[in-house]
């Protein structure tokens, strides 16, 4: 620490030298050494604020000619301090340069505090501003997809500020909420999509039990820690940035076009006995004009414009940041945008020498219109792929075709686009208040009061030509209030010059209230005038609701290090929610963390080859609380039904029974890892273990329908998640012009469901995506197996002509499909099923590199995952006729199985006889893929020509290319969301919205 | 120095006033427990909401034409043979699978009423109140509880016999009890429902003791043939029956004169006087009849081909008024009509379950039209077939009774039959009176006639795959209770 400081004392005072003497060029030469006096070759040496630079030869030595004799020279290399010097000091200039120890003696966050990076016993992974510079990115999930090792990112929709899941260390909980909790500038539990990514300075992820476990009962899926820019004390810097981008979908599908569907339709009628629907004519007719490409209808270019004004500095004791963002993204889908308003100011001020101030807040107006991601049969994508290509987009009024006469049953995919709205407007106010007094340099108190406020609009619109004419709206309102004490008293000592002991013990409590209400006009007299007036209705809806829960905790923290050598981290929490009933609420969360630096000891030292060397070791407990309020009590819940006809009535029917005993979901962690940096910081290595296992899981468990179906949420079975990461980074090249860094991460997850409650052999989940499509619980829990395991009937392709004996026996005819009898039995139904996939990605790669060539950087970002299928509903209920689909639409059935023709298709035929279950092997495929994420070129314009204005321009692609085997749109996008229990659901692709390749330009400019 | 000390002081308090509150629930806006039902309007709205199941769109109960797709079985009712109906196909081809989309919807439906029921039969003893109307309300409750039972009883025979007020864990292994338990249970409930309702129905789509009556006979009439064969419930469904056409003035019964008004497709149509029970409806509200409209129509009228009529039925329906009004066979097309055998799947349609709304043609899925489930032509006929059989003779009170129904239809009084010929010339009536109306299955059932019945096709109709046994006569268990309760796989 005092090294780094009298580094930086150095530094400033050789920049406040004086100058003297008139601006004239000079020869200038000189030689570079380490701090042993040994010679350092290929350090840049350059004329501050030119490009005018040189480098040392393999003697050290270097000339340069400066044009100003006042001028100082920046001596750079990586793995060392970068150092200016005096160009008119004595000649030859002699200088030394120190090893850049700094990345060790960084001070990172970390739950409650700060630690030096050299003395963590977690495991953390960081994610800095500088990653993600020069790509376009709008959300957090986008800053920290494929960026760090153990964070698997997967963006379920394509829609603008899309729901993505995103999740560390994989999934622990089955009901309970999986996604980590996010920490903005000490602010537990705030909302990340609330967050512009502009005005992220770093990311911390917490990762191992003796990081988490600070964070008790929210500890269990990783913390996520981000602080946000500060000022700097000097001049105002205004930095401005505007990006302008164009999104396409990633692919359209093979479909049949208007004749061949017209054929094909015909084909069916003829092998099923029914009266053909097209004539020669029309099919003619089709094949000279074409039909409607609906997915050119419902797809399109989507512009994207962001600006973002950044306003930081401060006085020596004051200082600010201001951010203020406008984002304003258009979807790929027809009508569906997001728009965003959002100022950041942070303000710092330390009013004594013993007392500070920090006051962060932030205001975020957020406009999404029709961003319904996820949504299954009536999602345009769904319906795209459904209608047939021989009906026009509209009538010969001019009005939406209402009715597709022969494929779909539902409603007109681009009239699911324009004539109804889903517009949520979310206003999010936050601040956050710290005063630190420092008793002494050892001893400081810090009171937080935290607020967060959000306020949700929803305005609805359900136009007549999506609802069987009968067009309503709904207007909603949701205020959701968060307040955040923390007390946290710190005390840290350097005891004997030795012994680092760091202590803290804080008190917290969080409480959150929402209230909200809806009112909903039903069959709208005056349909245009949507939900600005649903008075003129003729029935009508209302809803009022109310939540709140709290929770207090008492949490402290020991830090110990030995030398810097041997590093103790010891920490316990103890959470109350009142989401559980009493006797159930109180939880302690204790962990304990160790670390060893190797490299610090004399036998490692004299190797001279490690920078650092670190072993570091924890293990510890967290929980889940993640349930929803109420639900261990039994309730009642509205409905409304109808006696006399076109009116509602409201009742009450029960809901699903409470489970007074749930108790706190909880998680042990075992973690083993080892950091390593070599030559001069140059590549740098870090490897984790962790096991994690989690008890008492909570899990709803389906009830029967015979006891009104719905379930009962409860503390069941047993699972584990373990894994490696491994995260490597480097500077492969490092010249005077050219320059290449690039980092690595590979993360391999693994889980098991250990066991389940009594013995239980087998659970059962469903996603309730396909519904109407499969009729079964879609996914198992069974001991042994993993999380998101399928559950389904194995396909065996067609019957062929040699089975049709066997085939008779199922009531089949050759060209039929064929399915795996299970239990022999001559039938297919539901004994017939059995795991037939998993839907988790087990392994994630993330590898992004910057190349500097000069005033360019090339940016390239490649993100993969691999290990996993999918169940492609999508394409599933597009090929078969099931559930709103009448006819098939994908051009593969081209290639079915035609008696006489085409015998050895695996695509069944049309008979009478045939049956597709969509919930099959036939449906499922590899989600594999690797993605060019990002790859952008930058250009800095040199100061010197522009005088003061710092300028740079970038250009990017995203998702600009895949490599998968995949069939649908996009792998990554699914019917699933980031919602608590969905998570073992995730795989199943039905409609939707698929993520875009997107190009941007940028400009940046800062003075 | 000073205030520093003070702001932090008093940011702490600010923030200190926060913690009072307890880590308590405070279920706001919350109905807790069984204090829900502790009023009269709280006890009410049990009631009310216990319908909802049975009509709850696609989800459960009788608002889909799922339960279209349970009684494909019958001569009446066919479907595409190929399209998005694997559902309704299999089921015509005496080929249900366990996992079949559709039987759960009727399976939850009644099951989820049951379940409410059960609940409000303990919960009402803490409901204050005026005596009477609790004990209407409680009548409601039986009635719903048996004619969920019903249903289910017809569908799957044995089935598991839930009577337990709140949720057990026990019940999670349950195992089936014998159709006569259960038929027991009904019998029970209506009778208290009889005791309990008022003699008219306390508003449209609600029942009144006519209509607990109705029920039992048609319980009766069911338990006199298969799987029950209890004979000796002839004369009771005789009996009950009785009652309820010599007071239909009191109960507010009647036939419709014309039947054009029953299925007029508009609002004439709802809560006739020969609506004995019936499902109503409210399409805007999210609470549509989805069983007619599109559901009902053919592909060329741009509707979805759910369910049509079996031509051998339709060849045989005889000539008339109630023939016109209960098949549509002329297609409206825009390049011109045509007939019913040169359409899309060559089979004739039900104008019963069109729809007219208020904007002509306007083809929609979700309607206002009410669902009767049980008509006063249903308490007309089983009053003849069941006091006919009771007899062994056939009475003038019995050719009274089938013979209004065919001066209705058009057709000429049925006159000097013996009792074997009358009785199917009274299943006969019920069929084509009935035609579409998930009666004619379950009399195919009672009477051992779906063999015959499905025995000679018509070459455009689906045939059965395999030979028709026993087994056929009940559905599968759904699949997935199956698996959360293996023990309902025992007999």
């Amino acid at each position: 620490m005092t090294k780094f400081l009298l580094n930086h004392l150095i530094i400033a005072v050789l920049i406040m030298l004086p100058g003297f003497g008139l601006a004239q060029s000079l020869s200038v030469s000189g030689k570079v050494t380490d701090n042993k006096g040994a010679a350092v070759p290929g350090v840049t040496i350059t004329e501050k604020g030119t490009k005018n630079a040189t480098a040392t030869d393999v003697n050290g030595a270097f000339k340069i000619v400066v044009k100003n004799n006042n001028t100082a020279l920046v001596c750079s290399l990586v793995g060392f301090l970068s150092k200016e010097v005096s160009a008119n000091s004595q000649q030859p200039l002699k200088i030394t340069i120190e090893d850049d120890t700094q990345k060790l003696n960084e001070v990172v966050v970390i739950g409650y505090g700060t630690q030096k990076k050299a003395d963590l016993t977690g495991a953390l992974s960081s994610v800095n501003a500088g990653d993600f510079k020069s790509q376009p990115v709008t959300s957090v999930a986008q800053v920290l997809q494929g960026r760090a090792a153990g964070v698997t990112v997967m963006s379920n929709s394509g829609a603008p500020g899309g729901d993505a899941s995103i999740r560390i260390r994989g999934n622990n909980s089955i009901q309970g909420d999986n996604n980590p909790l996010y920490v903005i500038d000490g602010f537990v539990g705030a909302d990340y999509s609330a967050i512009n990514p502009q005005d992220i300075e770093s990311i911390q992820i917490l990762k191992d039990a003796s990081s988490v476990a600070i964070y008790g009962s929210r500890g269990a899926n990783g913390v996520v820690l981000i602080a946000t820019k500060k000022g700097k004390s000097g001049d105002t810097q205004v930095l401005f940035t505007v990006k302008a981008s164009s999104a396409q979908v990633l692919k359209k599908l093979s479909l049949l076009n208007a004749a061949q569907y017209a054929e094909t339709v015909n084909a069916k009628a003829l092998a099923t006995g029914t009266t053909p629907i097209y004539t020669q004519a029309q099919i003619d007719q089709f094949a000279a004009n074409g039909g409607t490409n609906w997915q050119n209808e419902v797809f399109r270019t989507a512009p994207t414009q962001e600006y973002q004004l950044n306003l930081a500095g401060g006085k020596e004791k004051t200082t600010y940041y201001i951010g203020a963002n406008y984002l304003n993204q258009q979807g790929i889908l027809n009508n569906s945008y997001l728009k965003r308003y959002a100022l950041r100011s942070n303000l710092e001020s330390k009013v004594t020498d013993k007392f500070s101030i920090s006051f962060n807040f932030y205001v975020n107006r957020q406009q999404g219109t029709n961003l319904r991601g996820n949504l299954g049969r009536q999602s345009p994508v769904t319906q795209a792929l459904a209608w047939a290509p021989t009906v026009a987009v509209f009538d010969a009024a001019g009005n939406y075709t209402l009715n597709d006469p022969v494929g779909s049953i539902t409603s007109n995919p681009v009239a699911l686009e324009q004539d109804q709205e889903l517009t949520n407007i979310t206003t999010t106010a936050n601040g956050i208040l710290d005063l630190r007094y420092k008793f002494s340099q050892d001893l400081s108190l810090t009171v937080t009061g935290g607020a967060n406020y959000a306020n949700t609009q929803g305005y609805t619109y359900v136009g007549p030509s999506v609802s069987q004419n009968l067009p309503s709206a709904t207007r909603s309102s949701l205020e959701g209030v968060s307040l955040q004490q923390t007390d946290n008293l710190t005390y840290s000592h350097l005891f004997g010059g030795v012994h680092r002991l760091t202590a803290t013990a804080v008190f917290e409590f969080q409480n959150y209230q929402a209230n909200g209400f809806s009112a909903t006009g039903n069959n709208l007299t005056f349909p245009n005038l949507t939900y600005y007036n649903l008075a003129l209705a003729s029935t009508y809806g209302v809803g009022t609701n109310y939540s709140n829960n709290a929770l207090s905790s008492l949490l402290g923290r020991v830090n110990y290090a030995y030398k810097d050598k041997y590093l103790v981290t010891f920490s316990i929490r103890r959470d109350g929610s009142s989401k559980f009933t009493t006797g159930n609420q109180y939880s302690t969360f204790p962990s304990v963390g160790l670390g060893w630096r190797l490299s610090e000891e004399p036998f490692i030292k004299q190797l001279n080859f490690f920078d650092n060397l670190k072993l570091r070791g924890s293990y510890g407990s967290t929980g889940n609380q993640a349930i929803n309020p109420y639900q261990t009590l039994t309730t009642y819940g509205n409905v409304s039904t109808s006696f006399i006809s076109g009116t509602i009535t409201p009742g009450i029917l029960m809901g699903n029974p409470g489970n007074p005993l749930l108790k706190w979901e909880t998680t042990k962690q075992v973690d083993g890892g080892i950091d390593m940096e070599i030559l001069k910081n140059r590549l740098s290595f870090s490897a984790d273990y962790y096991h994690k296992s989690t008890s008492n899981l909570l899990l709803p468990v389906t009830l029967p329908l015979y006891l009104g179906g719905g379930s009962i949420l409860s503390n069941v079975g047993k699972v584990n998640n373990w894994g490696y990461e491994f995260s490597l980074s480097g500077d492969p090249i490092v010249s005077k012009d050219l320059k290449w860094s690039s980092s690595f991460n590979f993360s391999l997850l693994n889980n098991k469901v250990v066991s389940l409650a009594n013995g239980q052999n087998i659970m059962y989940t469903g996603s309730s995506v396909g519904s109407g499509l499969s009729t079964q619980s879609e996914f198992v829990l069974i001991p042994g197996q993993r999380l998101g395991t399928y559950w389904g009937l194995t396909y065996e392709g067609t019957w062929k002509p040699s089975e049709a004996a066997a085939a008779a026996q199922y009531g089949a005819v050759p060209g039929d499909a064929k399915y795996l009898d299970l239990n022999n039995d001559q039938q297919i139904n539901g004994s017939d099923y059995h795991p037939i996939g998993n839907g988790l990605p087990k392994y994630s790669y993330g590898w992004n590199n910057n190349v500097t060539y000069k005033d360019f950087t090339l940016n390239v970002f490649i993100q993969a995952l691999t290990g996993f299928s999918k169940l492609n509903y999508t394409y599933g209920s597009a090929i078969t006729a099931n559930s709103d689909n009448r006819q098939a639409t994908i051009a593969d059935i081209l290639n079915r199985y035609i008696p006489g023709v085409n015998e050895t298709s695996n695509i069944p035929g049309f008979s009478k006889t045939n049956k597709n279950y969509i919930q099959s092997t036939r449906f499922m495929e590899s989600g594999n893929f690797a993605r060019l994420k990002n790859i952008s070129l930058a250009y800095n314009f040199s100061k010197d020509k522009l005088k003061k204005v710092d300028l740079s321009v970038f250009v990017s692609a995203t998702n600009l290319w895949t490599i998968t085997g995949y069939k649908g749109f996009d792998p990554e996008s699914s019917s699933v969301t980031s919602a608590p229990g969905a998570d073992v659901n995730q795989g199943i692709d039905y409609g939707a919205y698929p993520n875009a390749k997107t190009y941007t330009v940028g400009l940046t400019a800062k003075f | 120095m000073k205030k520093s000390i003070i702001a932090i002081s008093a940011l702490s308090l600010l923030l200190l006033t926060q913690c009072k509150k307890a880590l308590e629930q405070d279920p706001k806006g919350q109905l807790v427990g069984t204090d829900a039902v502790s009023t009269l309007p709280g006890l009410q709205a049990a009631v009310l909401g216990a319908y909802q199941p049975l009509k709850n769109g696609y989800t459960s109960g009788f608002a889909s034409s799922a339960i279209v797709g349970l009684v494909m079985g019958s001569d009446d009712l066919t479907t595409h043979p190929a399209s998005n109906k694997q559902d309704f196909r299999e089921i015509d081809q005496f080929a249900a699978s366990n996992t079949n989309g559709r039987t759960p919807i009727i399976w939850l439906g009644c099951y989820k009423t049951i379940i409410n029921i059960n609940n409000i039969l303990t919960a009402y003893k803490n409901t204050s109140g005026n005596s009477a109307a609790v004990n209407q309300l409680l009548g409601e409750a039986y009635f719903l509880r048996a004619f969920s039972y019903f249903w289910l009883v017809r569908f799957w025979n044995n089935i598991p016999l839930i009577t337990a007020s709140s949720y057990d864990a026990g019940l999670l292994s349950i195992t089936k009890s014998p159709a006569t338990d259960v038929y027991k249970l009904i019998e029970a409930d209506l009778q208290q429902a009889e005791q309990l309702l008022p003699n008219a129905k306390p508003a449209a789509g609600r029942a009144g003791a006519g209509a607990a009556k109705a029920l039992l006979a048609e319980v009766y009439l069911m338990e006199g043939g298969y799987p029950i064969n209890d004979q000796s419930k002839y004369a009771l469904a005789a009996a009950k029956a009785k009652e309820v056409i010599s007071n239909k003035a009191l109960y507010g019964f009647d036939l419709a004169p014309d039947l054009n008004v029953l299925w007029s497709g508009t609002q004439t149509a709802i809560n006739t006087p020969e609506a004995v029970f019936e499902l109503e409806f409210s399409s805007a509200s999210g609470n549509g009849n989805s069983i007619y409209g599109k559901s009902a129509m053919p592909g060329d009228e741009n509707g979805w081909d759910d369910y049509f009529c079996e031509i051998n039925f339709f060849n045989n329906f005889p000539a008339g008024k109630r023939k016109d009004a209960t098949f549509h066979t002329t297609f409206i097309m825009p390049a011109g009509n045509i007939n019913w055998q040169n359409g899309q799947t060559k089979h004739p349609y039900y104008q019963k379950f069109r729809v007219n709304t208020p904007t002509p043609n306007y083809l929609t899925s979700s309607t206002n039209q009410p669902l009767p489930l049980i008509r006063y032509a249903h308490v007309l006929l089983t009053f003849a077939e069941a006091d006919a059989r009771a007899n062994n003779a056939v009475s003038a009170d019995d050719y009274a009774a089938v013979n209004a129904i065919r001066s209705r239809a058009g057709l000429a009084p049925l006159n000097g039959l013996s009792a074997n010929d009358f009785e199917s010339a009274v299943v006969q009536e019920r069929a084509w009176e009935f035609a579409g109306e998930y009666t004619r299955w379950f009399d195919l059932v009672r009477l051992q006639m779906v063999e015959s019945a499905n025995a000679n096709k018509n070459t455009n109709d689906l045939k059965p795959i395999g030979a028709i046994t026993k087994a056929n006569y009940f559905l599968p268990i759904p699949n997935a209770d199956l698996q959360l309760n293996p023990n309902l796989s025992f007999k």
